[in-house]
């Protein structure tokens, strides 16, 4: 255990920033409470740092089924938890420091800041946890450290009523999803008598050769899959996502849309990694047909009620809460299709396609958030200090020509969301798609294609709302930036990273598939590579033909025949 | 309470009766089998989903939800035995440690939204809906 430890630094890191960030924020001189959102980026910037340092194969337990889940997750935490930070800086205490700037007294019972960023800290520091778990125990705390730090957050975020009321619901469908998949932990220990993980996965792949899965082993999966699906925000744990989502500060709501997320995308990988997913004729691994049928019931329910329900709604937050939802029910189909048959590395799978997926719409998400959260809504006529979150869609009427850059922000992020092929989001559906089509789930397929075709309408409508329409002159209230500059920066930022994202996959796209060897450079050319072959034998007189064209000559040929 | 005074002995000496769970299990023990204790942890996290869904009281809420926790405690303990190692009964030390924090964090929200309604009905709390 004591060599583990060698492999926490970032973790470590995170830890004691966090610490001193309690401790400097309840400080009663404003330049020291000052330094806690600094201090937590450079906390950030080194345990990113140190984990990309770090090289997997030094592990001393590697994670078999996944060995770079560790490393990856750990520096996509690091970076977009930077660009998270930047858009909850100034959130915490708004109101409070006002008040003591026109001279109120600093008592440190009331302020919040400091608990803020170290409740940030302490979620992240969880998610990177979640990242390299290796045992069931590992995984539960890391799970519930990502969690419980989350509620608070809602909760101080604003001083609203409805902010209350979105941590409490937040918190009590949490409770209820993490004493379900902790039942099912249980259970799972109870199938094998171990909570390491790669012994569970031995155990499994026993039990297959015996003839199948225990029936409380299969009980168990089940139970952890659906109290995980409280995380990903999935169907049967998906009804607290809108209210809280809108309940919470759209800072961080942004927060919400990702770390919990991927999170549960990371717990739901490492424990279908101990039965693996179906390789051919080998029956020593593969899904049990009860998860398998309950994933997939899960993936179709997320992504068409994610998308409907986000098309009947007026509130943007909402609209971004159900998109969240039929997000995750697109990662869905990845996991379901797992990795390439016969190959358990990370690299070649429809899981590649969920782990970039989450970096893709991770920055995305904080690009929409950043704009909500720069924005502000003031009634005519009523005190300076009554403002409102912007939250209909009419409110970004012309936005594109009031303040461009948040305008284009907006379109870049919906158009990236909604996944227009110049943009990121098609860059990372279509791996989504391809592994599903090459682990024969056409079904599944066909459903994220039409659910896509869905989002388009609440994402272009926001688009062109922001695009195409007058600013409305004649409203009773106006909205005007917020006056924190870090905002508008981190969403810059993500449009940035978006835009470069998409170019680096556009540009790069041999190289990009070579590297990450993602699926679709391995499907596209599988079904030409044999014709191309054969082409010579069959059709010599045209050689040189495209690899494509010949295959769809042979049916022609046959019939003239 | 009598059966359990019988069990405790031979939990503390686990591993010199490691060979228990092939042989016949003595007669105090074949009373209880592994089937009541989970029988008892399934019957208490059904008991606590059905209230959580059912009641609409915060702090009962809350009860039910730590309920469902003590439920997967249980079955921990019983495959612990079951399988003479211990990794279940430090899982149940880990769960009950997070069940305070949990426990922690819900009074504080409770409190919190009392002290707003005046009340600890959670059908108060309606401003977030569509």
């Amino acid at each position: 255990m004591i060599e583990k430890l060698s492999t926490l630094w970032p973790e470590i890191t995170l830890l004691i920033a966090a610490t001193l960030s309690m401790i400097l924020g309840v400080s009663p001189s404003l330049a020291i409470r000052r330094l806690c959102a600094p201090i937590a980026a450079a906390a950030l910037v080194i345990a990113g740092l140190l984990a990309y340092g770090d090289d997997p194969r030094a592990a001393t337990v590697p994670n078999l089924a996944l060995p770079h889940l560790a490393q990856y997750g750990k520096v996509i935490t690091a970076a977009i938890g930077l660009l998270l930070l930047l858009l909850c800086v100034g959130l915490p205490d708004r109101d409070y420091e006002a008040k003591l700037a026109r001279g109120g007294v600093f008592d440190a019972l009331r302020n919040t800041r400091g608990e803020f960023y170290a409740f940030f800290l302490f979620s992240l520091t969880g998610l990177m946890l979640c990242a390299g778990a290796d045992d069931l125990i590992w995984l539960f705390l890391a799970l519930e450290l990502v969690s419980l730090p989350t509620y608070i957050m809602v909760a101080i975020s604003t001083s609203r009523n409805r902010s209350m009321e979105a941590a409490v619901k937040y918190f009590f469908l949490g409770a209820l999803g993490a004493a379900t998949f902790l039942y099912g932990f249980a259970l799972i220990y109870g199938a094998t008598g171990t909570t390491y993980l790669p012994k569970i996965a031995e155990i499994f792949q026993a039990q297959y050769a015996a003839g199948g899965l225990s029936g409380i082993a299969v009980a168990g999966l089940v139970l952890s899959v659906i109290g995980v699906c409280f995380k990903i925000a999935a169907v049967p744990m998906h009804f607290y996502t809108a209210d809280v989502y809108q309940g919470a500060h759209a800072s961080v709501t942004a927060f919400l849309a990702f770390v919990p997320k991927t999170a549960g995308f990371f717990a739901l990988m490492l424990l279908l990694a101990t039965v693996g997913w179906a390789s051919g004729e080998a029956t020593t691994s593969g899904l049990p047909q009860p998860l398998h049928t309950i994933l997939w019931i899960i993936a179709v329910l997320t992504m068409t009620a994610g998308n409907v329900l986000a098309v009947l709604q007026n509130s943007v937050k909402r609209i971004f809460a159900y998109s969240s939802i039929a997000h995750s029910g697109y990662m869905l189909v990845g996991l379901i299709a797992g990795p390439v048959v016969g190959d358990g590395s990370l690299q070649s799978s429809g899981l590649a396609a969920v782990l970039f997926y989450l970096v893709a719409y991770g920055v995305t998400n904080v690009g929409v958030f950043a704009v909500l959260a720069s924005l502000e809504k003031r009634k005519a006529g009523a005190a300076a200090e009554t403002t409102d979150e912007v939250d209909s869609i009419s409110d970004f009427r012309g936005l594109c020509s009031t303040s461009p850059l948040l305008g284009w922000t907006l379109v870049i992020s919906c158009v990236g969301l909604l996944g227009l092929p110049p943009l990121l989001g098609f860059f990372s559906k279509m791996p989504l798609l391809t592994s599903g089509i090459r682990a024969g789930e056409y079904g599944l397929v066909v459903v994220l294609v039409i659910n896509s075709a869905i989002a388009a309408y609440y994402y272009l409508r926001i688009a062109s709302t922001a695009l195409l329409e007058s600013p409305d002159l004649a409203s009773s209230s106006t909205v005007r930036p917020v006056g924190i500059p870090t905002r508008p920066i981190a969403g810059l930022a993500a449009a940035a990273c978006v835009v470069a994202l998409s170019l680096y996959t556009i540009t790069d796209f041999a190289r990009f598939g070579a590297k990450y060897d993602l699926p679709h450079k391995q499907v596209i050319p599988a079904p030409s590579a044999p014709s191309a072959k054969e082409a010579p034998a069959k059709s010599p007189s045209a050689p040189s033909a495209p690899a494509a064209q010949p295959q769809a000559n042979v049916p022609g040929a046959t019939t003239t025949n | 309470m009598n059966s359990l005074s019988h069990m405790l002995p031979m939990l503390t000496s686990l591993d010199l009766s490691s060979t228990l769970a092939q042989g016949p299990l003595p007669a105090a023990m074949s009373t209880i089998t592994l089937y009541h204790y989970l029988f008892t942890s399934a019957a208490l996290f059904c008991i606590g989903l059905i209230g959580f869904l059912t009641r609409r009281n915060l702090i009962i809420m809350f009860l039910c939800t730590e309920m469902m926790f003590q439920a997967a405690g249980i079955a921990l303990i019983a495959f612990s035995r079951f399988h003479l190692n211990h990794t279940g009964e430090t899982f149940v030390i880990f769960i009950l440690t997070v069940a305070a924090a949990e426990a922690a964090l819900a009074l504080a929200l409770v409190v919190l939204l009392f002290r707003r309604k005046e009340s600890l009905d959670a059908s108060v709390w309606t401003e977030l809906k569509g």
